[in-house]
């Protein structure tokens, strides 16, 4: 922790960046994120078990990108995030550089190769309990699996929570903002619920890098990293292609390839 | 407020007989903003037409449905119409209420109720249309010709006798294709070299004509009019400006036991060849795979010996681009070779052959100059089996199709077989004759009843060999299904004729589709058949599908004239339904946000980065943008873009939007 407080404290002071964002204890024993600006703040910097949230979120945002360079400390469901979003081009190399603490101090990347090479070698498959859960979704038939996500979706509030907290919900015009005309009805009944929650699933089929803030930020506890982290292995094991592995990508639902393996078809 | 105008076509009958059109007509006219409701005859006739310009100027209609056939159909005649009276052409939709509706359903209460609603969802979407202007596209006119058989030939002189530049692109070291590997051709065993040679060597002369060959399409871009080719020249190795084709290279060369391409394997040639002596260009090239110098670094002979020093072992392949503003694939077929007959012992018996190398053998300019001589001992057979439907025909080998040439060329082969070896046996296993064309039908009567050929309705079981002869075991259908046996000195397999080996990857490269067996797709098999659904992009000869040589020549004259019509004018109309992004008054400037995932998924390559900046020349904002040239309105972006920022014009997501409510409202309507 010492090695990240003195490595933000390094970058500000010599103006690499000017702004670096990381964790600081927030309520209830989470972790909130913090802007350090000024070198004087960064001893107000944690990274423990509690710091879950994926802060590239903030990098989508206006203001946050007026505030210049950015320092990011990243978990390895943020380093994915930052390339899935240049893949989108949506970062310029330029903008930031990211802060990976370890066991042994802080690595800063400051170029998406670094971050690519950094993210090669990390494991990002799913772990051991997700697999489990995941199977056991998949084992239920089709009309357990309708019922299932009929009653969790009967709670869903419409508060879009979960579009705010994702990294990559960035449009600046959410297809349910589109109301000329609206395909996606606004109230929170149960038509309306399901199509916005497939909707938003479908817009994240082979681009959530499953940092898992969609089901943290749900009031009502909707477990929507099942749908993510579904379709992601569903274009995984269709396109063999995982989300978030390098800065230059074409997307894999939009991209034909003749290798493909398009089993689903044949 | 909306005055629209619906015209109930009764098509005859092919709509009245089972729709009830004046409820339609009926119906239509209640529903809200309908001003105008009639039913006729037959809306496409002259005085149906009238109907709908009359209704426009007397009524002051602001849109028209036409509810008949298929817009495929007449959408242009009404659109049309419209426009002599002034209403822009797009504010005119078809209600298909004939494919869609009278044709596939009985005649009662719910057809006539499904006509209604499609005519009501035509109304709620007409209500929505914009006028639209056509788009004008320039026109490069030159035309690039894909591959140098007799199809590409043919397309290549027509075009460039039309006045217009043609740029050939031939695999192989010399043009000629299939067509100049043949010995004599049906129905009227004229020499194929003789026929053809003169159009090579017309190309090679032709002042509009630019022949590129040993060469081959490494990518293509662009749109009907204004696509951008590269075409990679592989390497000769040898200067083509020096070379003077004396052909001392190919006498000297060491390495001479290599089998020979244009001789179908049964002759040799050298490393440094020319594939025949008729070859255009006649500039010879250098086999690297086999060429002692490329495998040891030693020999270099031929440069030593060539007069002019025309050799050039370092040359590499060169990346030639080009603009040009159509396409012509003419890229031919193959037949099936190797191991796909193991019960006909092919490619393990060196006498059971196929009928290209047949050909060969047949051929003054073949490897027995023309005697028929069995490929194992150089032996004159006596008896000779030819097996008509190898491979086509045959569901169980995956080829359900009809090759079409082989039963012609079988009867030839069994002809000319006839001519060369007076006392031979010729026996003709086939399925059935198919021999529809002129002259056809006498030729294959005369190898029946004239040349003596022995015509076995059957298919053969089996072929193998027993003390130096070739056992054809068969069956005789027309004859209680008699079991036969032949002992032959050659057996010649009519193989089926399949599509080029890289026909996948090139229909990949220029965004043309084929069908299961790889042969590329024209527009409409019957009404469009020398495009593709790619505009600008024309198909000539058997890359489409088998095809004789009058047939391919006819089909390459035909994609010529659609490439000189193209060629006519300098700019070309097309019609707006295309994509459009979303463009707005400042600070938004688009909702597009620039993820750019529409652009891999265009199959027209129609999705450009635009950069919007202040007057400053500050970058804002890189958006999307779809060039109207290249765009072929088929909506893949428009379902892709998550903030629904394009949109088709003419099919724009409210006008769609308001096909569903009015359907899903009819409910209320009935209430």
């Amino acid at each position: 922790m010492n090695a990240l407080r003195e490595k933000a404290r390094e970058l500000l002071a010599t103006k690499t960046v000017q702004v670096v964002i990381g964790y600081a204890p927030g309520s209830g024993g989470a972790a909130r994120a913090l802007f350090v600006r000024e070198a004087a703040q960064a001893g107000e910097l944690v990274f423990d078990e509690t710091c879950l949230q994926n802060l590239a979120a903030y990098l989508m945002k206006p203001e946050v990108r007026r505030l210049g360079r950015a320092a990011l400390v990243a978990r390895p469901a943020t380093l994915r995030t930052i390339l899935q979003l240049a893949a989108e081009n949506q970062l310029a190399e330029s903008s930031l550089l990211a802060l990976v603490p370890g066991a042994d101090g802080v690595l800063s990347l400051s170029t998406f190769s670094a971050i690519e090479a950094h993210v090669a070698a990390q494991d990002n498959d799913l772990s051991a309990a997700e697999k489990s859960e995941l199977e056991k979704f998949a084992a239920m038939g089709l009309d357990e699996r309708r019922e299932f996500w009929q009653e969790q979706f009967s709670r869903c509030l419409k508060c879009y929570a979960c579009r705010a907290a994702c990294p990559l919900c960035y449009c600046t015009r959410c297809t349910v903002e589109c109301n000329q005309p609206q395909w996606i009805p606004v109230p929170a009944h149960d038509l309306g619920n399901l199509e916005w929650n497939v909707m938003r699933a479908m817009h994240l089929a082979g681009r959530c890098t499953n940092c898992g803030d969609c089901s943290r930020a749900c009031p009502v506890g909707i477990p929507l990293y099942l749908l993510n982290q579904k379709l992601c292995s569903d274009v995984l094991s269709s396109f063999n292609q995982r989300s978030g592995m390098a800065a230059r990508a074409d997307h894999s639902l939009s991209t034909f390839k003749p290798d493909d393996p398009e089993d689903f078809i044949r | 407020m909306a005055r629209i105008g619906v015209f109930i076509c009764h098509c005859g009958e092919n709509i009245s007989a089972t729709v009830d059109v004046k409820q339609v007509a009926a119906a239509a006219a209640r529903i809200p903003g309908v001003a105008h409701s009639v039913e006729y005859k037959y809306m496409c006739s002259d005085p149906g037409q009238q109907l709908v310009k009359d209704a426009i100027r007397e009524k002051g209609l602001t849109g028209v449905v036409v509810a008949a056939c298929s817009p495929r159909m007449h959408e242009p005649t009404f659109r049309r119409a419209c426009a002599e009276t002034g209403l822009n052409p797009f504010l005119c939709e078809m209600a298909n209420i004939r494919e869609h509706c009278s044709w596939v359903h009985e005649k009662g209460d719910a057809t006539t109720e499904k006509a209604i609603d499609i005519v009501r969802t035509l109304v709620a979407k007409v209500k929505k249309n914009k006028a639209l202007q056509p788009i004008q596209v320039p026109v490069t006119k030159v035309a690039l010709v894909i591959g140098g058989g007799i199809a590409g030939i043919q397309a290549s002189l027509d075009i460039a006798n039309a006045g217009h530049r043609v740029i050939l692109v031939e695999r192989e070291p010399s043009i000629g294709g299939h067509m100049s590997q043949l010995s004599e051709t049906f129905p009227t065993l004229d020499c194929s070299q003789c026929i053809l040679t003169p159009r090579m060597v017309e190309v090679a002369q032709h002042p509009n004509i630019t022949l590129y060959s040993y060469a081959e399409l490494e990518s293509l871009d662009g749109f009907i009019g204004n696509f951008k080719a590269r075409i990679r020249r592989k390497a000769r190795s040898l200067d083509e400006t020096l070379c003077t084709g004396c052909g001392l290279c190919t006498q000297k060369c060491p390495t001479r036991k290599i089998p020979g391409e244009f001789d179908a394997g049964l002759g040799l040639r050298p490393a440094i060849y020319v594939p025949f002596p008729q070859a255009v260009p006649n500039k010879p090239v250098i086999d690297r795979e086999h060429c002692t110098y490329y495998r040891t670094g030693k020999c270099r002979l031929c440069e030593k010996i060539c007069p002019t020093q025309a050799i050039r072992f370092d040359q590499l392949d060169e990346i030639v681009e080009v603009e040009v503003g159509a396409v012509v694939v003419a890229t031919g077929f193959d037949i099936k070779h190797g191991d796909f007959f193991p019960e006909y012992g092919y490619g393990k018996y060196p006498d059971v052959i196929d009928g290209l190398q047949f050909e060969r053998l047949a051929s003054a300019s073949g490897p027995t100059l023309g005697e028929i001589r069995r490929p194992s001992d150089g032996k004159v057979p006596e008896t000779v089996v030819f097996v008509a439907c190898a491979g086509s025909r045959d569901p169980a080998k995956g080829i359900e199709y009809c090759s079409k040439i082989c039963c012609m060329y079988t009867a030839k082969h069994a002809m000319l077989y006839r001519h060369k070896v007076h006392g031979g046996k010729p026996y003709v296993f086939y399925m059935d004759i198919r021999a529809g064309g002129k002259m056809y039908e006498e030729f294959v009567r005369r190898a029946m009843e004239e040349d003596g050929v022995q015509y076995v309705r059957g298919r053969i079981s089996r072929v193998f060999e027993r003390d130096g002869k070739l056992v054809v075991k068969g069956a005789d259908t027309l004859l209680g299904a008699r079991p036969m046996e032949i002992e032959a000195d050659l057996v010649v397999l009519a193989t089926a004729a399949v599509a080029q080996p890289g026909a996948e990857e090139l229909a990949q490269k220029l965004h043309v589709s084929y069908d299961a067996h790889r042969f590329f797709s024209e527009a409409h098999p019957k009404l469009r058949p020398v495009e593709t659904n790619t505009a600008g992009i024309f198909l000539a000869g058997a890359c489409q599908a088998p095809k004789d040589i009058p047939e391919s020549v006819a089909q390459a004259s035909g994609a010529a004239a659609k490439v000189a019509a193209l060629f006519s004018r300098s700019e070309l109309v097309r019609e707006p339904l295309i994509a459009v992004v979303d463009r707005q008054p400042p600070p938004v400037y688009s909702s597009c946000v620039g993820c750019f995932l529409c652009q891999s998924a265009c199959p027209y390559q129609a999705i450009e980065k635009e950069e919007i900046r202040g007057r400053d020349g500050q970058l804002i904002k890189t958006v999307a943008r779809v060039n109207p040239g290249l765009c072929q309105g088929c909506g893949t972006c428009v379902a892709f873009c998550r903030t629904k920022s394009i949109d088709i014009q003419g099919f724009s997501h409210e006008q769609v939007h308001a096909e569903v409510l009015a359907l899903l409202n009819r409910g209320e309507r009935d209430a």
